[in-house]
């Protein structure tokens, strides 16, 4: 039975709010972490600079994305961020590795202006930064938007979340269209900036056995395309679609095997495939039971950095995954009865 | 397929010879991926299907709430959704679903498979008992017990253990017991209580009355066929102004009054003159007050109880409403409580109410010693009451019952020439008798054409001669709106034929193309 298109439009905007007052002058965050850069290990220093936010985000939204809720929906003044940038200054200063992120596209100029951002690429330049990471939506990868007098290696993560249309109209709401990703990856790559991709794992509406094929079919789409790809699992943020079906269990977060699985069938890619879950072994990232969390998340790390493989893990909650996989498809949504990943052990779940 | 039987917005459906709703799907042999995710698999029922594609993208709380296909609408997240928002939905199951189409709730737990069934899901698969089994539970009678000694082959047992299961939800239904069944489940599962709680309404207005025995406990407060009967005592009137009210026991036999307390009080009173101004009301829970010309209605007689001879805070609640329902101080010039363990209780609400009311205090109604002071009191209570003959005592009996039944519709009853008395031999003229199956008056061909011209619901049979009962197959069209259980009028070539009682409702007579429509009392 044919049925006409249903964007999400209405379901994100009602699970929307207004974000709350933030102080202008200061960033979201700020953080050091282990990085690999030409192959080896270094401290990499990210930043979160608080601006307008994405425009996407305010006009409708991805299902899974509360970035929003970090952002000021007035703006922010070109004073505020040099304030903002004055704070986060100390903690870049002798990495050779710089992730500035902003909730939004760090390339979009009515967001971030280029003349602050040329400003930040040449202090970034001076203090010794090799390579520096930022986020964008497809729409600003244009070289005027990051054509930058003097910057260090242009590193630009790209949300691709997945190679199929129908994921990303029914499932994330996210207007991409694949061949405009592999035209701006091109467009990147040519003007001398590396690429990134973003899969998603599990987005809503979506199995535990359909999100780990479409994401394994998204990096071997994106693979030709771009120099790295992350795969990240989809985490319950605050005020989004995913949290409205995640407190009505109508989907729960992927399962942390379900990464393995993924990172396991891109081993033979020619290019990096990883994995870094956002809120990893909570209830509200990927998790698997409470017995191998750690265990599974120390892996995945060790394998990011390029200490370990993931072979030989194992947990007595696989074999629930096993049986889960395998009828995940018939479920029709991806949610699962509370408490399966423990076993039902401890109190009763009926 | 062929309706077979009906409780709540449950139905128990004959699919082929084998194969009967509620009924289990087995998902390894019987369910089957899509591939895609645009399209939704299949589902083996006797026959496949195809299953609607899965609610990409959709809110689960607006509508439509229904994932239709051809032949099957699905209705996702039934195990996750609000309760009230379940109900609400549920109410809208035939609506967006049609008749023809199963109802299929994926991934459900195996303790909440009677309520979805009482409330229309026809179909149920083994997805989450595959995930216990595979965490060692055992299933045993809808509910999970942790497996410490081995059972090879978990899942296969808790396969045949649900196979069991859906068997004793469909015994239920076939023998009118679900309600039974699904207040059991509901006991220790706050969702299962919570959903049977909202659910009340919606039982009411558009649930099938099976008039099967109510075996009460605490629940059944909440029972649809009570909270019915319940609401329907504000527009009843005594039959005469000015009578004496006397409130009585209830009695574990019905009706009423062929107890051998009852008659033991009838005989008692009749000695007493002009004991036809007294108006018997019988005490009971759960129903409240049951005036005698109601014993026969639908659950008046159909019910049992555990006597303790304790009344709680929430059923003296509750006769305090019905009291004042009753209105007493408008209807009766006095009143006498001769009710043993309830008359203290009862003489209290009168009081409240503001009339004069005389307690007999006496421990055992029935005992000769009560029935003498039952009868000296009746005697002291009576002087000065008007006097009331059998003639139109039978005529207000048959208002208050014909009103109770038919409600705006009972003019042409009240108005008709009302003949014989209470209970058996009650008629209003050519139109209706009293009929212990109907519960109160069935109409009689006469009746039916009168009740039709006013409005009364209609079916519209094929051109035929019509010998015993209606089935679906003959139906053309119908007029006006009914429950499973109420009485339909039926004609033929725009002429009134028969009478009966419905056994589907309307959509559903005209969706069917085999079961019985409506079971026919009398015909040209």
């Amino acid at each position: 039975m044919s049925e006409a298109f249903v964007p999400l439009t209405d379901f994100v905007n009602e699970s929307k709010s207004i974000p709350r007052d933030h102080p202008l002058d200061k960033p979201v965050a700020k953080w050091t972490e282990e990085e690999v850069l030409n192959g080896e290990i270094v401290e990499a220093g990210v930043v979160i600079l608080r601006t307008r936010g994405c425009y996407w985000s305010i006009k409708e939204g991805c299902s899974m994305c509360g970035y929003f809720n970090d952002t000021v929906p007035g703006g922010v003044s070109d004073d505020m961020l040099r304030e903002q940038w004055k704070r986060v200054r100390p903690i870049l200063k002798g990495k050779k590795y710089a992730k500035i992120y902003t909730s939004g596209s760090f390339i979009d100029p009515t967001e971030v202006p280029f003349d602050f951002a040329n400003e930040v690429m040449s202090d970034l330049s001076d203090m010794g930064v090799e390579k520096v990471l930022i986020e964008s939506l497809p729409e600003f990868v244009n070289p005027k938007n990051f054509n930058y007098e003097k910057a260090p290696k242009l590193e630009i993560a790209i949300g691709l979340e997945s190679s199929n249309p129908v994921v990303l109209d029914k499932s994330v709401n996210k207007r991409l269209r694949w061949p405009h990703f592999v035209k701006v990856c091109k467009l990147a790559r040519d003007n001398g900036a590396e690429v990134k991709a973003y899969i998603l794992l599990k987005p809503p509406y979506l199995s535990e056995k359909e999100s780990i094929d479409d994401a394994v079919k998204s990096a071997i789409d994106a693979a030709p395309h771009v120099d790295k790809i992350s795969i990240n699992p989809v985490n319950v943020q605050k005020n989004t679609v995913v949290e409205k079906l995640w407190f009505r269990n109508e989907w729960v977060a992927p399962w942390l095997w379900s990464v393995v699985d993924v990172l396991k069938k891109c081993e033979d890619l020619p290019i990096r495939v990883y994995s870094d879950p956002t809120g990893g072994g909570t209830r509200r990232g990927a998790h698997n039971c409470h017995d191998c969390n750690k265990k599974i998340l120390q892996a995945l790390n060790n394998h990011r950095l390029g200490l370990g493989d993931l072979k030989g893990l194992h947990c007595n909650c696989k074999s629930r995954w096993d049986v889960l996989v395998q009828q995940s498809n018939l479920r029709r949504n991806g949610s699962e009865p509370h408490g399966y990943r423990s076993g039902f052990s401890g109190s009763r779940h009926f | 397929m062929e309706p077979i039987s009906h409780e709540g917005l449950g139905r128990l459906l004959k699919l082929d010879s084998s194969l009967q709703t509620p009924h289990i799907v087995f998902s390894r042999t019987e369910l089957s991926e899509s591939g895609n995710l645009e399209t939704g698999g299949t589902i083996k029922i006797g026959k496949v299907f195809d299953l609607p594609p899965s609610p990409l993208g959709l809110d689960s709380d607006k509508p439509p709430y229904l994932q239709l296909s051809k032949d099957i609408a699905v209705i996702d997240n039934a195990y996750s959704l609000q309760p009230k928002k379940l109900v609400e939905i549920a109410s809208t199951f035939r609506k967006e679903a049609g008749f023809s189409r199963l109802i299929y709730a994926p991934a459900v737990e195996p303790s909440q498979m009677p309520i979805l069934a009482y409330l229309g899901v026809d179909i149920f698969d083994d997805l989450n008992v595959e995930l216990r089994s595979s965490t060692g539970w055992v299933l045993e009678s809808g509910e999970w017990i942790k497996n410490n000694g081995k059972i090879d082959d978990l899942f296969a047992h808790n396969k045949e253990e649900l196979n069991r299961w859906i068997l004793r939800i469909r015994n239920a239904l076939l023998n009118g017991k679900l309600r039974e069944l699904v207040e059991v489940t509901s006991l220790h599962n706050p969702r299962v209580s919570q959903i049977l709680y909202h659910s009340t309404q919606l039982l009411i207005d558009k649930g099938a009355k099976v008039k099967s025995n109510i075996r009460s406990n605490d629940l059944s407060l909440n029972h649809p066929a009570i909270v019915d009967f319940q609401d329907r005592l504000s527009d009843y009137e005594p039959p005469a102004k000015n009578m004496v009210l006397l409130i009585l026991p209830c009695s574990a036999r019905k009706p009423y009054f062929k107890s051998s307390s009852h008659k033991r009080f009838f005989n008692a009173l009749r000695e007493v003159d002009n004991y036809l101004a007294l108006h018997v009301v019988s005490v009971t829970s759960p129903l409240g007050l049951v005036p005698r010309e109601l014993e026969f209605c639908y659950p008046a007689a159909h019910y049992d109880i555990a006597v303790t001879g304790k009344w709680s805070a929430s059923e003296i609640e509750m006769l305090r409403n019905q009291l004042i329902k009753l209105n007493p101080k408008e209807h009766y010039a006095k009143a006498i409580v001769h009710a043993g363990s309830s008359s203290k209780i009862m003489t209290n609400l009168i009081k409240e109410l503001g009339i004069e009311v005389v307690d007999t205090r006496v421990e055992k109604p029935s005992s000769y010693e009560g029935l003498e002071i039952l009868q000296n009191v009746a005697r002291m209570s009576l002087t000065g009451i008007p006097l009331l003959n059998t003639k139109d005592r039978a005529h207000g009996e048959a208002r208050g019952l014909a009103k109770f039944q038919y409600g705006e519709m009972s003019d042409f009853l009240i108005k008709s020439e009302i003949s014989g008395r209470m209970p058996y031999k009650l008629r209003c003229g050519d139109f209706a008798a009293m009929s212990p199956v109907v519960g109160g008056f069935g109409l009689t061909l006469n009746g039916a054409i009168t009740y039709a011209s006013q409005g009364g619901p209609i079916v519209v049979a094929e051109d035929f001669k019509l010998i015993g009962d209606l089935f679906a197959v003959g139906v053309k069209s119908y007029k006006g709106n009914w429950n499973i259980g109420d009485q339909v009028v039926i004609k033929q070539n725009d002429e009134v034929t028969a009478v009966g009682i419905a056994k589907m409702v309307p959509e559903e007579m005209i969706s069917m193309n085999r079961g019985v429509a409506v079971e026919v009392r009398h015909h040209v």
